[in-house]
Formats: C-alpha cells, structure tokens, sequence
C-alpha cells in the first residue's frame, strides 16, 4: 500500500503528553525535586519519569505510529493496539510515580507499587514495540530514516529492562547477584538508552524525513547521513552494551561511556551539519513556525554537546549532570516536539476532517488551521525560558530556575491552547469551517470519513 | 569536461557540443521560462540574460540569444552548462510526454474536455503545501477518450498520510466535469516529484528561485 492511513490513536498519545508536560512544568515551578533536592532523590525521580515517560516518550510514541507507515509507504500493522498500550502506560506511569512517593514517604502504605508499574508499563511499551515493529519488519530492507527508529526501539526495550530491575530493586528483594550490580551502578545506562537511544535516535531519524519533506529541501541518504547511523549506533552498542559488561566484570563503567560519549558526539556534529545542510538546500525560502522553531531545538542539541565537552575538560560532569539533561530534554527533544506537534496536529486535523471532501468541495489548506503570528512568541518565550532555566542550573540559582520554569510553564499552556484550537478548527473562517458534511473532529480520536 | 561551440546558420543561435548525451529522444525545443520549467538545465541557461530560445538535441545544446553579445553570453552560458553536468543533475524532471498536464492531441472537443478536467483538478489541494496540485506539478498527464479521462499523478513523497485522499479527490473532481463517464487515476512515483515541477506561480508563492 502505497499511501497510509491517520493513527485513530495518536491525538490521545499527544493530548496525554502535553498534560504530562504541563504537570512536570509545575512541579517545577512549585520547587519539587531537582534542583531543590538532589538528583537520586524520589521527588526528582517522579519529575524525570513523569517528564520521560509521560511527556516525551507518550508524544514519540503517538507520532511514530503515524510516521513508521510514511517512513516505510506500509500500513502500521495495527491500528488497535495503541489504546491498549496506551492505558498499560499511564496505569504503569502513575504506578511507578506512586511508588516514588511512597520512596519519599510522602504517600505511606505497602507494599511498593515500583514492580506493578514496571510491569504494567513494559506491558504498555512491549505492545508498542511489537507494533511497530512487525510494521518495520514486513518493510525490509530498511530506508536509512526507518533503521534509526528500529535502533531507537531497540534502546526503547533495554531502557525498559534496565527501569524494570531498578523497580524491582527498589519494591522487592532480589538475590541475584547480577542484577543487584545492574540495579546499583547501571543508573547511567539506562538514561543513555533512554535518553541518547531512544529518544534522540529516534527523533533524528524522523526529523530527516520530517525537515525535508516540510522544507521542500532534499531528501539526505548519502554518505553522511549513513555516517550518523553506523556511529551513533555503535555509540549505544558500546555505551550501552559495553557498559553492562563493565558492570557484570565488577569493573568500571565510564570507560564504556565515554567512548560512546565521544563516537555519539561526533555522530551528533554529523548530524547537525545534515540539519544546516537541509535548511541551506531548502527550495521553500518561506518556512512554516515549526521549521523555524525546530532550528531553535538544534540549537540546543548543539548547545548540549558543547556544553558535555565543556563539563567534561573541567571535570564537572558528575555535579551538572542535572543541567544538561534538562537542556536535552526541554531543548532539543521537548523543542522539537512542540515545533512538530504543532504542523502534525494541523495537518492530521486537516486530513481528517477536508481529506473526505477534497474534489468535491473548496476547502481551506493546513496553514488555516494554523494562526502561526499567535503561537510564534509562545515558542520563542520557551525556548528563552529553557535557556534561561538552564544557566540557572549551571549556576546553583534555584528561585531563579523557578521563575524561568513559570515561563515555560505560560508558554507550553498558551502553545497548547493553539493546539487546542487548531484541533477544534476554531482559527478556520467561520464560512469554510464546516462546508457540507464536514463535522467537527473529536479532541482525542482521529475518525476520518464525513460522516463521523 | 570540454564543451566545443559551433556556428549554426544562424548568427543568433549558436550549438554548444558537451561531449555527451544530452536528450536521446531529442529535439525538444523551448522558446521560454516556463517550457523550460521542466528541465533543471534549460531553467539555469534561462537564467542568464540575453537568452530567447533554447533547443536540446541527442548530443548538442543549441542556444538563441536575443540582441546581447555572444562574446558576453557565450562564457556565462559555458559555465552553466559545465556546472550542470557536473552537479549529475537529470535534463529533464520527467518524461517528455508528461510535461505538462494537458489531454492528448485530438479533436478540439477532446482537448477542451481534457482542459476542463485539468481546470477541475485545480479544486484539489496538496494539504502539506496548500496549493493545487496541477500548479504543484502532481498531475503528470491527463488523457481523454470518449468521456472517459485517465489521470497520472504523484505526491510530494512518497508514503504521504494524504495519498489516498489526494487520488479519491481527484476522482471527485475529475467526475464533476460535465462529460467525463469515467476517471482512472493511477498513481506513479517514477519520476518523482520535485519542486522545480511547479508552476512558476507556484513557485513564486513559495518563494522558490530556479
């Protein structure tokens, strides 16, 4: 099948992100956890997951099961699964965030809820995987863009199995020795897989689609691009796997880490000058806000690997270790993934709700769905605000953290909001929003056809 | 690469031999920018001014200059011609049958018919860009017989969410034109699309520079 069909599920996925999102903000804000407290603390814990697993990995989630199928021209092999999966990962997520609480003591009642979301969620990340990648699978041979996502799913499933052993470690008793020198010293590479493999191989595999096909620019599958793959892969392997060899030896990890560090940097440069070289070869002159704001999340991918080799030479990694996660988090992942959601919602509302009706009726185009003037000073105030938050870290300023954290927090709301009325076709002219059997779209669920 | 030059009995046309195949299927003449939409080559000799007219043969560019100097033109037009074909950037986008879509040559009933589909078409936007997809380049041939009209088209990329709107939409549109019994819509990604396909209206809302 050449052509795919909308996700009915990815708008939920996206919805639950951006309240996960939102909840993280104000945590923040209110001074919960990091950098008020330490980084192993519980409290922070719940800010990492929550933002982790409810924020970023939700919103990947949902955009890969409408993206694989573009990425490989098939079908995603189910279109059920992901509601399933969906409630196996918000039962799993607010379990594994009860269980953190009860960590902290501020929630006191046994036994530990720590295994029972562990296991609800690699439940809910298993159906995922096994969803996606049986669609991969009926696609080989691979398109380069689709072998990152398949190396990110793979990252996906040992950044599961390592969060699985910590769960158990924390809520149960286990004898083995392995696991107990995984569940003590493997807390690096599990942030790596999750964080580097995961998420961030992820989203450079499908923001070279997504950068391309946006920015009429062309497509990269040269030398350069198969540079990034092949090292930032072999980044992860000896990261990730070399690291839990250190582990099981009893010998050091940071060895394993930091050839991967320095293989994943150089991947990261490669990366990044593809990214430079897609918008310098770009035939639309004119680019649309998410274009504009993912060159800002670039930005900050770039801003984190200086700033790793910068922490690195003064010997302050381990202490700032907080600040620059954050920095890839809320800047390069999170910065990516408000600039893309925000053309993906108008873009699967519009197909929704005009593709039935296209050839028969004047319809308005995606950009109507859009008020881009509206949103554009919400983003740049959160990036700012994320830049800003992150020299606070760096200087051990927490009340002023706080404050740019508020500022984060208004523009992630006010960007949400135009999501919210980009989805509700509340920007559209009144006099073309519902021509003939045009009906409003739900909030959460993609019903295409018009009679819905 | 050595490009040789050759006087044709034209003092304003001038043949430039690159060496190498140019258009096997040639000659393919183009007087404007807008017939030269469809070649990355005539669209970068067309550039430079002073050029009128521009015609592709199996192994030779010939080039008709308006009133400028050759002496001027003739380096300009070198290098263009040398930058081309070291960039391994095709002659032209697609095949020579699929320039522009329009129905085949026939009665003028046909070709009326053929140009109120392709008008109709127009109804039909990409949504990613906005635009229309026979401005965008998408519709690669229309062809009529009988009332019965068979459309060739592309999308942007290949896998596009709107793929399968796109062809039901243009079935739609193609239907609603008063003589049309029937519409066959076939889907190709050889050639793919590529910006330069556009229209030079297109284009310019784009903001795209050849």
């Amino acid at each position: 099948m050449i052509g795919v069909s909308l996700s009915r599920w990815t708008m939920a996925y996206f919805a639950a992100a951006i309240v996960a999102l939102l909840l993280s903000e104000a945590l923040m804000v209110a001074g919960y956890g990091f950098p008020a407290l330490p980084v192993q603390a519980p409290q922070t814990l719940v800010l990492v997951h929550l933002v982790a697993i409810g924020w970023l990995s939700l919103l990947l989630c949902g955009a890969l099961f409408q993206f694989v199928p573009v990425l490989v021209a098939r079908s995603l092999y189910s279109n059920t699964l992901p509601f399933p999966a969906l409630l196996f990962l918000l039962a799993g997520l607010g379990a594994l965030l009860i269980g953190f609480l009860q960590l902290a003591g501020t929630i006191d009642f046994a036994p530990s809820l720590l295994p029972y979301g562990a296991i609800l969620l690699a439940i809910g990340f298993a159906l995922v995987l096994y969803n996606l990648g049986r669609t991969l699978w009926q696609a080989r041979p691979l398109p380069l863009q689709a072998r990152f996502v398949a190396v990110a799913l793979v990252c996906l499933a040992a950044t599961v199995a390592f969060g699985a052993i910590f769960s158990f470690a924390f809520g149960t008793t286990l004898h083995s020795d392995a696991l107990l020198a995984i569940a003590g010293q493997g807390l690096p590479l599990h942030v790596s897989a999750g964080l580097g493999g995961w998420l961030t191989f992820a989203a450079i595999g499908v923001s070279y689609r997504l950068l391309a096909m946006f920015m009429l620019a062309p497509e990269l599958n040269g030398r350069r691009p198969q540079a990034v793959f092949r090292l930032g892969s072999a980044a992860l392997a000896v990261a990730i796997l070399g690291g839990l060899a250190s582990l099981l030896c009893k010998a050091p990890v940071f060895p394993a880490l930091l050839i991967g560090g320095a293989l994943g940097a150089v991947a990261l440069a490669l990366y990044l000058a593809d990214a430079v070289h897609l918008y310098r070869a770009r035939k639309r002159r004119i680019i649309e806000l998410n274009s504009r704001m993912a060159a800002l999340a670039l930005v900050s991918l770039a801003a984190s690997v200086v700033l790793t080799i910068v922490l690195l030479a003064l010997g302050r990694l381990t202490q700032q270790v907080g600040a620059l996660v954050f920095l890839v988090a809320f800047g390069w992942l999170g910065g990516l993934g408000l600039a893309k959601l925000y053309k993906i919602v108008a873009f699967l509302t519009w197909l929704e709700c005009y593709g039935p009706v296209l050839g028969k009726m004047a319809t308005p185009r995606v950009q109507d769905l859009v008020v881009e003037a509206r949103a554009r000073r919400w983003f740049v105030v959160y990036y700012l605000a994320v830049w800003s938050a992150t020299v606070c870290l760096l200087a051990s300023q927490d009340l002023a953290f706080r404050l740019a954290a508020a500022a984060m927090t208004v523009a992630t709301l006010a960007v949400a909001v135009q999501l919210v009325r980009t989805r509700l076709l509340s920007n559209v002219a009144a006099a073309s929003r519902l021509p003939g059997s045009v009906g409003r779209p739900h909030l959460l669920i993609c019903m295409p056809g018009p009679n819905r | 690469m050595f490009i040789q030059t050759e006087a044709t009995a034209d003092p304003k046309s001038l043949k430039f031999l690159p060496g190498r195949e140019v258009l096997c299927d040639g000659p393919l003449d183009m007087t404007d920018r807008d017939a030269a939409a469809c070649s990355p080559l005539a669209t970068r000799l067309f550039d430079i001014a002073g050029v009128a007219a521009i015609s592709f043969g199996p192994d030779y560019i010939t080039v008709t200059k308006n009133d400028s100097d050759w002496q001027h033109l003739k380096p300009a037009l070198l290098g263009a011609i040398m930058e081309h074909f070291m960039s391994g950037a095709p002659i032209l986008l697609q095949p020579a049958r699929a320039l522009s879509p329009r129905s085949q040559p026939g009665s003028p009933e046909t070709a009326l018919l053929g140009a109120r589909v392709t008008d109709a078409l127009r109804l039909v936007i990409d949504p990613e860009l906005g635009y229309n997809i026979v401005d965008l380049g998408l519709v690669y041939d229309v062809r009529t017989e009988d009332g019965i009209t068979s459309i060739v088209m592309t999308t942007t990329t290949r896998g596009c969410p709107a793929t399968n709107y796109l062809k039901e939409g243009a079935h739609e549109a193609a239907s609603s034109v008063e003589g049309v019994k029937a519409v066959e819509v076939g889907l190709t990604y050889d050639p793919p699309w590529a910006p330069e396909m556009m229209s030079p209206e297109a284009k310019g809302h784009f903001g795209i520079v050849d």
